[in-house]
């Protein structure tokens, strides 16, 4: 299996990157980790003329974050430092787990934070939390910068709202509140390497009576053309106060809301049943850490 | 398009022509000769194509041989202690019986050498997970598991790397 033959180009600063990716448009993919671009090409999914490579450009990459105003993470970054990154992990541990599930070690350490989302795979594991988290993508041009929601920039399967000539250089993710807490859990064939057939996040906090139900966002991943976000499980529990019942009406709503198809890796029928099995777990999960902070 | 670019591989600068969609491991087996990196599936679900770039492991079949200028590239052949001896992780893979048809053992070594070399003293679930991503189609995980533990005691002992 070999890819078409392509022109290979290197920029090493932001304004050589916008430069290229703006003359060449559609003749060029933005190549970071390899670990999908690669795949696609050799498959010939995909053949572009150019490939411009955004691993060299060290304003591309890295975890910033600021008490009170929140994180900034490259788009470059590997999946493998957002895994091991410990302020990652005790702020958004949703997103530390997820990628620490994704792939296997090369794959983490080769594949980049920008490339899950750019990919645009509904089963990637990374853009369910980031959208949770409440994620801003960073949209970058010789023109300017703007910033987008996370679930607003991926419209479909492998679709994105990316305007020819801008690159994701970042994703922004708010402080979050003191007594939140986030989590993450997913469904696969095994626990390495596999793709999976539902995952989730949910951002979630009480009350200070422990037992109220104050903010929820959550988010499916694998049931539908893009990461969902429910309307319907917030609007069942926020006021109410945490209980195995309300627990069950919100597994209902999950259920309703996910639109799964049936493919290689699962039926539309089994996928259904794990968003209920797993949305189970994940509220009950969070309810007993949210307790505890 | 073709291009001559410098890869430091093992210690050792070479200067080739390569076409820009080479990928690395086609450029060590087929114009450096090193076949001890294998290829497997080409498609980065076997791991059998690990080296290391820059200390991380990496799978050779989905790197473009381009990209991998000004890094150091470690394959299987340049784990040889002075004097040619077997670098401990492969002398414990030999005497645990951790091969079989040998396929993944590149890979496999090379897995566990990026672990050591960040890790010297790995936990039992550490070692699995980082060959999780490898896939040993005899099925002979538990002496590769092994054989790894056992590695990690040696080179601690004698602060090999």
């Amino acid at each position: 299996m070999y890819t078409n033959e392509f022109e290979y180009l290197a920029p090493t600063t932001p304004a050589e990157a916008f430069e290229l990716v703006g003359r060449l448009g559609s003749k060029a993919r933005i190549l970071a980790g390899g670990t999908d671009l690669v795949v696609l090409m050799k498959d010939k999914l995909t053949s572009p003329e150019y490939v411009i490579d955004i691993k060299n450009i060290k304003e591309f990459k890295g975890i910033k974050y600021e008490l009170g105003k929140g994180m900034t993470i490259g788009a470059t970054t590997k999946i493998s430092e957002v895994q091991y990154s410990e302020i990652v992990q005790e702020k958004y541990p949703a997103l530390a787990y997820a990628a620490s599930q994704l792939g296997g070690t090369q794959v983490r350490h080769m594949g980049t934070i920008g490339g899950n989302t750019c990919n645009a795979s509904p089963s990637g594991e990374t853009p369910t939390p980031l959208v949770a988290l409440g994620a801003k993508v960073v949209l970058s041009s010789a023109a300017g910068e703007r910033e987008l929601p996370l679930e607003d920039f991926i419209t479909g399967v492998r679709r994105l709202d990316l305007k020819e000539g801008e690159i994701l250089t970042r994703f922004i993710l708010p402080e979050p509140s003191p007594k939140s807490v986030s989590r993450y859990t997913y469904a696969g064939a095994r626990d390495a390497m596999e793709i999976d057939c539902v995952n989730m996040a949910v951002n979630f906090e009480l009350e200070d009576d422990k037992e109220t139900i104050k903010y929820v966002k959550f988010v499916l991943g694998s049931v539908f053309i893009k990461p969902l976000v429910s309307k319907e499980v917030p609007a069942l529990l926020i006021g109410q106060k945490f209980s195995d019942a309300l627990v069950e009406k919100a597994v209902a709503a999950a259920q309703g809301e996910a639109k799964p198809i049936s493919d290689v890796r699962a039926s539309e029928w089994y996928r259904n049943e794990m968003v209920g099995n797993l949305t189970r777990r994940l509220l009950k999960e969070a309810f007993a850490a949210a307790r505890e902070v | 398009m073709k291009q001559q670019i410098s890869l430091d591989i093992n210690g050792r600068v070479y200067d080739l022509v390569i076409s820009h969609r080479d990928l690395l491991v086609d450029v060590l087996r087929k114009k450096l000769g090193l076949t001890g990196t294998k290829k497997g599936c080409g498609n980065g679900d076997c791991a059998a194509c690990t080296v290391q770039v820059d200390g991380e492991p990496t799978l050779s079949c989905l790197t473009l041989a381009i990209s991998c200028q000004g890094k150091k590239i470690i394959t299987v052949e340049g784990l040889a202690q002075p004097g040619g001896a077997l670098h401990p992780i492969q002398e414990a893979f030999v005497n645990q019986g951790a091969i079989q048809c040998g396929y993944c053992t590149p890979g496999m070594v090379m897995s566990a050498k990026a672990l050591l070399d960040k890790n010297p003293k790995p936990t039992l679930e550490e070692i699995k997970l980082a060959i999780s991503g490898n896939l040993c189609r005899c099925t002979g995980y538990k002496r590769i598991i092994e054989a790894i533990e056992i590695a990690a005691a040696t080179m601690s002992a004698q602060e090999v790397k």
